[in-house]
């Protein structure tokens, strides 16, 4: 079980590193990745039912995610329609073009080639480790680019962006243009992520997007309430903290929850509930100590 | 010239009432011009800056700076040229982002590569330049904005505003929000690093005191035009007293501006 958990953690914490550049580098509540994520998904299945290798396919998947976020940052800048339902208008274009893609809700690749069995092997990893040490190597990896990206002068324009976008326009940047160029990225990640994932479990699925943006926002806000980051560093540790973290709370309630009288259908009103008390913790503190709203 | 605004007119309108901030204004300023600006709350002073800056465009008129035509220019392009520094301290820098990176950001004005924002060389040379505004802040490099005061933070940002040597610096009351002895740092600050880099200055104040205490021209704005004029010969050894004198001549007799000035002054 524990093993399990931290390689989901550690693949979905890619997609958890995704949010963390929308929500909190861009300030943005990006509800793409609901869309994103499945895309990656269904462009990386139905390359490898084709015979393309399936590294080369977890990455065009992860690029035509790249497209799908920039079209929501041209959304909400170039178009000027509010973050929120941006993001809701790209995922739900996405639900339909997922399903063209793929054909049909669910494609399974069960026996086929994945890039995670393939790098163990490569590598010739002992047996039984082989998904969590891939799986690593795509997380770390990906931070590491993520890490480096923010320390650039266009990531730290990107980062100023989000919290003080009149000081990027004084600086002579196009704030809107980091915007577009962040929700690319991450919804890159997310769709790299998605397509990494359902090779993982052996199919890819319309449904399986669903919740992906609070599943992100947990392991964001969990990690951060672990490590309590004071640099970026510390801030990316904690996101795919949190994701690995995150993934065995939700293997420990489904192993144990049953005791309790919850069932796997429960799990995103959980999920829902830790985020809404994580978000709400700060009203929640003042209006304890007696300050008004 | 550098700064040349030629008869602009700009309305705003707010549900059935049309308010008119500028009104054919003229302006020119040379190099080396440091013009301070008053005038009542609605007489323009803001909408000059933003129209300046690019932040609106002008209903009619011509905005050129260094003798190019800018009407056009969207804030971003125009930031090239000019440097701004507003009233909120909180508006000039980026909260979450060390000193470093703030000042490495403006240092590296308009240029957003993938090389990195902080190297070593740069850290040192930052730290020099930070250094120059004996506050301490070059101790402080690796500290969050967010943690430094008001007054800390505007003399940051008069600092991000000037290091890349603009033509133009737009300055937007930017020593109200801060107490007494903070402002007069600020502006200490400020007069030091015009003078150091020769940078032609728009400053709009509320403190009329302020007002004849630095730079070389003093302009009155009301309803969207520019009333009185004062080169730097007809400015010195002007007092607050003549200078409401001169208002009430011109035809400006605006309560709140000179109870205001009571406060400030008294």
């Amino acid at each position: 079980m524990l093993l399990g958990a931290a390689e989901q953690g550690l693949l979905y914490g890619l997609m958890a590193l995704g949010v963390y550049l929308s929500f909190r580098v861009l300030a943005f509540p990006d509800l793409s990745v609901d869309g994103t994520f499945p895309l990656g998904a269904a462009v990386a299945g139905m390359l490898i039912l084709r015979g393309v290798n399936p590294f080369l396919a977890a990455l065009a998947g992860g690029g035509a995610g790249l497209l799908a976020g920039a079209l929501t940052g041209i959304l909400a800048t170039r178009l000027r329609i509010p973050g929120l339902l941006a993001g809701v208008l790209t995922m739900i274009m996405l639900y339909s073009l997922n399903l063209r893609i793929m054909g049909r809700p669910n494609l399974s690749l069960l026996g086929k080639p994945s890039v995670l069995s393939g790098l163990a092997q490569v590598l010739s990893v002992p047996r039984g480790y082989g998904t969590l040490v891939a799986s690593g190597i795509f997380c770390t990896a990906s931070a590491v680019l993520l890490l480096l990206f923010l320390h650039t002068e266009l990531g730290g324009a990107m980062r100023a962006s989000g919290q003080n976008p009149d000081l990027v326009r004084t600086l002579g940047v196009n704030p809107h243009n980091l915007q577009i160029l962040g929700l690319s990225i991450s919804n890159g990640l997310v769709a790299f992520s998605g397509a990494l994932v359902s090779q993982y479990s052996g199919f890819a699925d319309v449904g399986m997007g669903v919740g992906t943006i609070v599943a992100g926002l947990a392991s964001v806000i969990v990690g951060e309430i672990l490590l309590r980051p004071r640099s970026l560093l510390g801030a990316i540790l904690a996101v795919v903290m949190g994701s690995v973290v995150y993934r065995l709370a939700i293997s420990v309630a489904l192993r144990y929850g049953a005791a309790l009288g919850f069932t796997a259908s429960d799990l995103r009103l959980l999920t829902a509930l830790v985020v809404l008390g994580a978000l709400a913790a700060p009203a929640l503190r003042a209006a304890l100590k007696g300050e008004s709203p | 010239m550098i700064l040349e605004v030629l008869k602009v007119t700009k309305t705003f309108v707010l549900g059935a009432e049309r308010l008119v901030a500028l009104d054919g204004l003229d302006l020119c300023l040379a190099e080396g011009d440091f013009a301070t600006v008053i005038g009542s709350n609605g007489a323009g002073k803001t909408t000059l800056l933003n129209v300046t800056a690019g932040t609106y465009r002008p209903d009619r008129g011509k905005v050129r700076l260094a003798g190019r035509d800018v009407t056009h220019w969207p804030a971003h392009r125009r930031a090239h040229l000019i440097g701004r520094v507003f009233q909120d301290p909180l508006q000039g820098t980026a909260a979450h982002m060390t000193v470093a990176e703030n000042l490495a950001l403006a240092a590296k004005k308009g240029r957003r590569g993938l090389s990195p924002l902080l190297s070593a060389r740069r850290r040192r040379t930052l730290a020099e330049t930070v250094a120059g505004l004996g506050m301490g802040l070059d101790q402080r490099l690796s500290e969050k904005v967010a943690y430094l005061s008001g007054g800390e933070r505007q003399a940051l940002t008069v600092l991000m505003a000037t290091m890349t040597k603009p033509k133009l610096l737009l300055l937007d009351e930017h020593t109200a929000a801060l107490d007494p002895a903070n402002a007069e740092k600020v502006l200490a600050v400020t007069e030091k690093l015009v003078a150091e880099h020769r940078i032609t200055t728009l400053m709009v104040t509320h403190r009329m005191d302020q007002a004849l205490q630095v730079g070389n021209r003093l302009i009155m704005m009301h309803k969207g035009r520019i009333v009185l004029d004062l080169d730097a010969e007809k400015k010195r050894g002007l007092k607050v007293e003549d200078l409401v004198e001169l208002f009430r001549r011109v035809g400006v007799c605006d309560d709140a501006l000179l109870l205001g000035q009571g406060l400030a002054v008294g």
